[in-house]
């Protein structure tokens, strides 16, 4: 009996109409397809994307060089040398991502004491040159800068669960 | 321990044997039973108030503090009941109150005590919503970082001053919320030990000012070393990140430097990023120095040194720091030996080479048995500044009621009470000479004077003490006059039956008297290889214009010469002046080496840092120098088969002081209406001390740096505090220092410090000096 | 055995001691360090402080200056930290310049019951300072301390060696009047 069933079947190609029949409820339903980059995914206050270094309003950068996220970084992707600066202040004297090695977990996020070091809703960058991957302190600042209010607002919104 | 002294008491259920009146600290420390604790030290005095250490013992209504309570029969304590859990997590709140919440941009963080027992202990809120105290950081000096606000007041540091440094600087003034810890009056700490209070303070109140944001304990490594720098060979821990070395603490070792560390040890890890640090091979070419690559230093360096040999081999001579590693001192040797060079010594501060040379000068015994001594005699000596770690085992005796005697050419500011018989240098050895005849010495210098009654006295203790030590150091080795010393002093100790000892300069100063770095059959010592200028020299590790008694002959003699071939760390001006090629040598922190510390033990150790730039290890320098001049046995591969080979012809000899000594000696040293003392300062005593920043800037060795004479002199010779003076000695270029009357100086004598900038241009470290305003 | 059981002294003696205070000073210290055993000149740290607080040669009197804490450690051959400490931790001990009198006003319990607040705003509204202050022609200078032990009086308050019992603003102001 069951033999006769699956011949029945494969004779009549049910298996293939019932997949044409799938294609057929998409082909006619609504579209997920974003037409990138016109259209852009909506992003999570949580997106994990490019770092940046924060400043306080008065223009003070806020990293105090306490390596708390280069001690929980897993892919060790950070590399801080620090020293006091001439009013005694702890800073850092280097502060470097390796973007290859980095894995974006945000840990490094998760462990600042000072809100310093974030990573911003930015996904869209490129290296054109051997050794773009690791940025340093001055560009994370820089990224900081320009994109403060989007990373204060994200920081505010989370600022509940943490 | 006997076992009718044992008792037993029982903590957490486990039953311990222990001494009567111990404390219960000890006891669980023992045993590996953990108790917090802030304020107790093992080797400070108690003082109970941080009450961390709270247990529960049996029959006791409330809890007790485990380290003041000496242990009984049969008592029982748990260390971890709900009572005594309770008021632990009180007493940690109440250390909280007032600790600021600053960990991430603390230097302890990671490795703070008060860190790991908030984690065990703390709550994970505050109570305490009041307004915490802050507290003003005074500058307590280049060395030590203080971030008050943090302190818990446990006042180990007060302790350790007090009890171990022997200064009493740092103490606790106001009272309740207002007890700041500090010197009330700014000013730097003064003690060569100060470094220690790093270790001590267990928050980050006091912190490593060299080190200060540096790293964090948890990206270093940690490797094992024996300090360079004293005869003690203190153990360290070298903590590195990126292969640099970025701190150094002590290893506990009890026979050597118990658990602490001169300061000196401690941060002369500052040189090895110096910026005169020499990273390539430089040959001097028509006058101009030029980097090049190891092949042709090294064969410069062989055909020049081939070349000044000739067909003499004792036109050669070596000159090789006493803070050389056996390995290195062991193939120069066979360097040198195999050239066929007698030439060679490692005693490059000694001024005196008449007499009998003791075989292998040490200190006559082990360096823990120096506190036990009753009484100790030291001549020509400041084993404060000198060996830091034995001038406190030494203090630590007088403290126990030893009598310690000095004989020294000038007062010293000591951290104990002790006799000090100060004369100027020529008075001074007729001092010594002056307790010879005391002590039945009848030949010699002594028939010229009269034996003083105080003198008797001393002789009568000496000879009475159970324990009695004759120390004979650094200044006596550096007077002209040091052959009628040493005999003087040997001739005493023998009488008194009393050890005699002597404290070596450098690391390896024993190591080096039993390999027998020293001119062999015909050979000219330090001094006399100066005097007559050879045609080419080795130096190991030492800058001529600063490591030798008499730089202005040893520059002069060097200058003269066709080759000079020196194995150096860096570049100095001297050395540039002096030398035909300069090989980077690696320091003692980056090669692996054995050293014999001033008691005799061999400690060896392994590089914990790789050797700076193109820096090599001086073994593998020596071998590859060996093997191109075509002496045969260089062929090493690792520095464990140098060492064997060095221990092997070693044998089974061992330091031994004995020595004949020479009753015809007579006192060479003129009189003069000035006499130089030139004291060897505490930063100075080698290249890598002499290039770390923070040593440098400590009073210790910026007092050096001035000339000081008796005020009587100077109000005589009409000079003030401050007045440049230009010094003159025979043979010597003029050099200009400023002048500072000092009363611990005699009048007749100039107190001018030698290896400091500008004593390069002078002769002896003894010896008549004429002065005129600059 | 810590350094509190062995005497605090210095190695070495200074000399010159012949040079400090007056000789009624040194006497008065001498006095005090003839009661203890030799060695423990350190015992008589507190009486010494007291003898050249209250002097009244120099022109500092009534508080004790850097340079007379120093010269005590001199004196007594002390590390002049070990006098620091003394001085800082109590509170008679003046630092710093004082009034011609210094009003110690109590206002610890039982004087606070019976009305020490009261005392204490009528003598800060009657010297225009506040507690701890000294007034600016120097002679007054107002302090709060701890229970001066006369709690059967209170409120009270000591002007230089003086108490003041069952004060009310009206005695307050006859005392001060009564001051030169």
């Amino acid at each position: 009996m069951k033999a006769f069933i699956d011949y029945f079947r494969s004779l009549f190609l049910l298996e293939l109409f019932r997949g044409l029949g799938v294609t057929g409820r998409y082909l006619f339903g609504k579209k997920f397809t974003l037409e990138y980059p016109e259209e852009r995914a909506p992003q999570s206050p949580r997106f994990r994307g490019l770092h940046a270094q924060r400043r306080y309003d008065n223009g003070e950068e806020r990293c105090i060089a306490c390596k708390l996220c280069e001690a929980v970084c897993p892919a060790q992707a950070i590399t801080i040398e620090a020293e006091p600066r001439a009013d005694g202040s702890r800073r850092t004297t280097r502060y470097d991502i390796d973007l290859f090695k980095c894995i974006f977990c945000g840990y490094c996020q998760e462990s600042c004491p000072v809100d310093a070091i974030v990573e911003t809703r930015i996904y869209e960058y490129c290296f054109l040159e051997k050794g773009q991957n690791v940025i340093t302190k001055d560009k994370l600042l820089e990224i900081g800068d320009k994109h403060e209010p989007q990373i204060a607002a994200d920081i505010a919104a989370q600022a509940k669960y943490r | 321990m006997t076992e009718e002294s044992t008792i037993t008491i029982e903590v957490d259920g486990r039953a311990l044997k222990a001494a009567p009146g111990a404390m219960l600290i000890d006891v669980c420390d023992a045993a590996g039973i953990h108790i917090p604790r802030f304020c107790y030290h093992r080797k400070l005095s108690l003082s109970a108030n941080c009450r961390m250490c709270l247990v529960e013992v049996e029959k006791v209504p409330r809890p007790l503090p485990a380290c003041v309570t000496p242990v009984n029969d049969g008592m029982k304590v748990t260390t971890n009941s709900p009572m005594a859990v309770e008021a632990q997590k009180g007493a940690m709140e109440f250390l909280l109150i007032n600790h600021p919440l600053d960990c991430p941009i603390c230097d302890q963080g990671g490795e703070c005590e008060l860190q790991d027992v908030a984690l065990g202990y703390g709550s994970d809120a505050s109570r305490y919503a009041e307004a915490k105290r802050v507290v003003a950081d005074p500058d307590i000096g280049p060395l030590v970082a203080t971030d008050l606000t943090r302190c818990i007041h446990c006042t180990r540091c007060v302790r350790f001053g007090a009890e171990i440094a022997g200064i009493r600087e740092l103490g606790a003034t106001g009272r309740g919320d207002h007890m700041t810890i500090g010197t009330y009056v700014e000013h730097a700490m003064g003690s060569e030990l100060a470094g220690n209070v790093i270790d001590l303070c267990p928050v980050g109140a006091l912190t490593s000012k060299p080190f200060r944001f540096q790293a964090r304990a948890w990206e270093m490594v940690q490797r094992d070393g024996i300090a360079a720098h004293d005869g003690v060979g203190s153990n360290v821990h070298y903590h590195l990140r990126r292969d640099q070395i970025l701190r150094v603490h002590p290893k506990d070792n009890e026979a050597v430097n118990e658990c602490w560390l001169s300061d000196r040890d401690r941060f002369s890890y500052q040189a090895l990023s110096a910026a005169d640090r020499l990273l390539k091979p430089l040959v001097k070419q028509g006058g101009e120095w030029r980097e090049t690559d190891w092949q042709s230093a090294l064969e410069a360096a062989a055909q020049g040194l081939a070349q000044a040999r000739g067909d003499d081999g004792n036109q050669l001579g070596g000159l090789l720091s006493p803070s050389a590693s056996l390995e290195e001192l062991y193939l120069a040797k066979k360097l040198m030996r195999g050239l066929g060079s007698a030439n060679l010594d490692h005693r490059l501060r000694q001024a005196d080479f008449r007499g009998d040379p003791p075989k292998v000068p040490w200190l006559g015994g082990p360096i823990a048995e120096l506190e036990e001594q009753d009484l100790v005699v030291i001549i020509g000596a400041n084993p404060r500044k000198d060996q830091p770690l034995l001038g406190h085992r030494i203090r630590k005796a007088a403290m126990k009621g030893a009598e310690v005697v000095y004989f020294n050419p000038l007062k010293l500011d000591l951290n104990y009470r002790a006799a000090q018989w100060v004369a100027n240098p020529r008075d001074w050895v007729l001092e010594v000479a002056n307790l010879a005849k005391a002590a039945g010495v009848r030949k010699g210098v002594v028939n010229k004077i009269k034996v003083a009654d105080h003198h008797k006295e001393l002789f009568k203790r000496l000879k009475a003490a159970d324990k009695a030590l004759v120390l004979v150091g650094d200044l006596a080795m550096g007077h002209p006059d040091y052959g009628l010393l040493r005999c003087l002093a040997a001739q005493v100790a023998e009488a008194a039956g009393a050890r005699l000892g002597f404290l070596t300069p450098g690391a390896n100063g024993v190591g080096a008297a039993l390999l027998g770095v020293t001119p062999g059959e015909g050979g000219l010592d330090a001094q006399a290889m100066l005097a007559e200028p050879r045609k080419g020299y080795l130096l190991l590790g030492i800058d001529p214009g600063f490591d030798l008694e008499n730089p202005a002959q040893g520059l002069n003699a060097l200058m003269k010469a066709e080759c000079v071939v020196a194995l150096s760390s860096f570049r100095s001006p001297d050395l540039e002046t002096v030398a035909d090629v300069i090989l980077p040598l690696a320091a003692a922190p980056e090669s692996a080496g054995t050293f014999f510390n001033i008691e005799g033990t061999q400690q060896g150790f392994n590089g914990a840092a790789p050797p700076a730039g193109e820096a090599r290890p001086g073994w593998k320098i020596l071998r590859v120098l060996g093997n191109l001049m075509n002496l045969g046995g260089f062929d090493f591969n690792t520095p464990l088969q140098v060492r064997d080979e060095a221990l092997g012809m070693l044998g089974d000899a061992a330091p031994d002081n004995g020595f004949e000594p020479d009753p015809a000696l007579e006192l060479t040293l003129p009189e003069a209406e000035l006499l130089r003392i030139g004291e060897l300062p505490i930063y100075s005593v080698d290249p890598m001390v002499r290039r770390a920043p923070a040593l440098q800037a400590t009073a210790d060795a910026q007092d050096a740096a001035y000339l000081r004479l008796n005020p009587e002199d100077a109000k005589r010779l009409g000079f003030t505090a401050g007045d440049r003076i230009t010094v003159s000695q025979p043979q010597a270029r003029k050099a200009v220092f400023e002048a500072r009357p000092d009363p611990a100086v005699p009048q007749g004598a100039v107190a001018l410090c030698t290896a400091i900038p500008g004593s390069q241009a002078l002769a002896g470290r003894f010896g008549e000096v004429t002065l005129e305003k600059a | 055995m810590g350094f509190k059981m062995q005497p605090m002294t210095v190695p070495e003696p200074a000399p010159g001691k012949d040079q400090l205070f007056t000789p009624e000073i040194r006497a008065e210290i001498d006095r005090w360090i003839a009661k203890y055993p030799a060695e423990w000149k350190q015992s008589a740290l507190m009486a010494a402080l007291v003898a050249v607080q209250d002097a009244d040669t120099d022109n500092n009197p009534g508080w004790l200056s850097q340079k007379d804490l120093d010269d005590v450690a001199h004196y007594l051959d002390l590390p002049p930290i070990a006098v620091y400490e003394v001085a800082t931790f109590y509170s008679m001990y003046e630092l710093k310049p004082v009034g011609r009198h210094k009003i110690c006003v109590c206002t610890n319990v039982s004087c606070m019951a019976c009305g020490s607040d009261e005392i204490v705003s009528h003598l800060e509204g009657k010297l225009g300072i506040k507690l701890g202050q000294t007034t600016e022609d120097g002679h007054y200078t107002l302090k709060e301390v701890e229970c001066l032990g006369a709690c059967g009086g209170a409120p009270m308050f000591q002007i230089g060696k003086q108490y003041y019992e069952n004060l009310t603003p009206d005695r307050v102001d006859e005392i001060l009047d009564g001051l030169e």
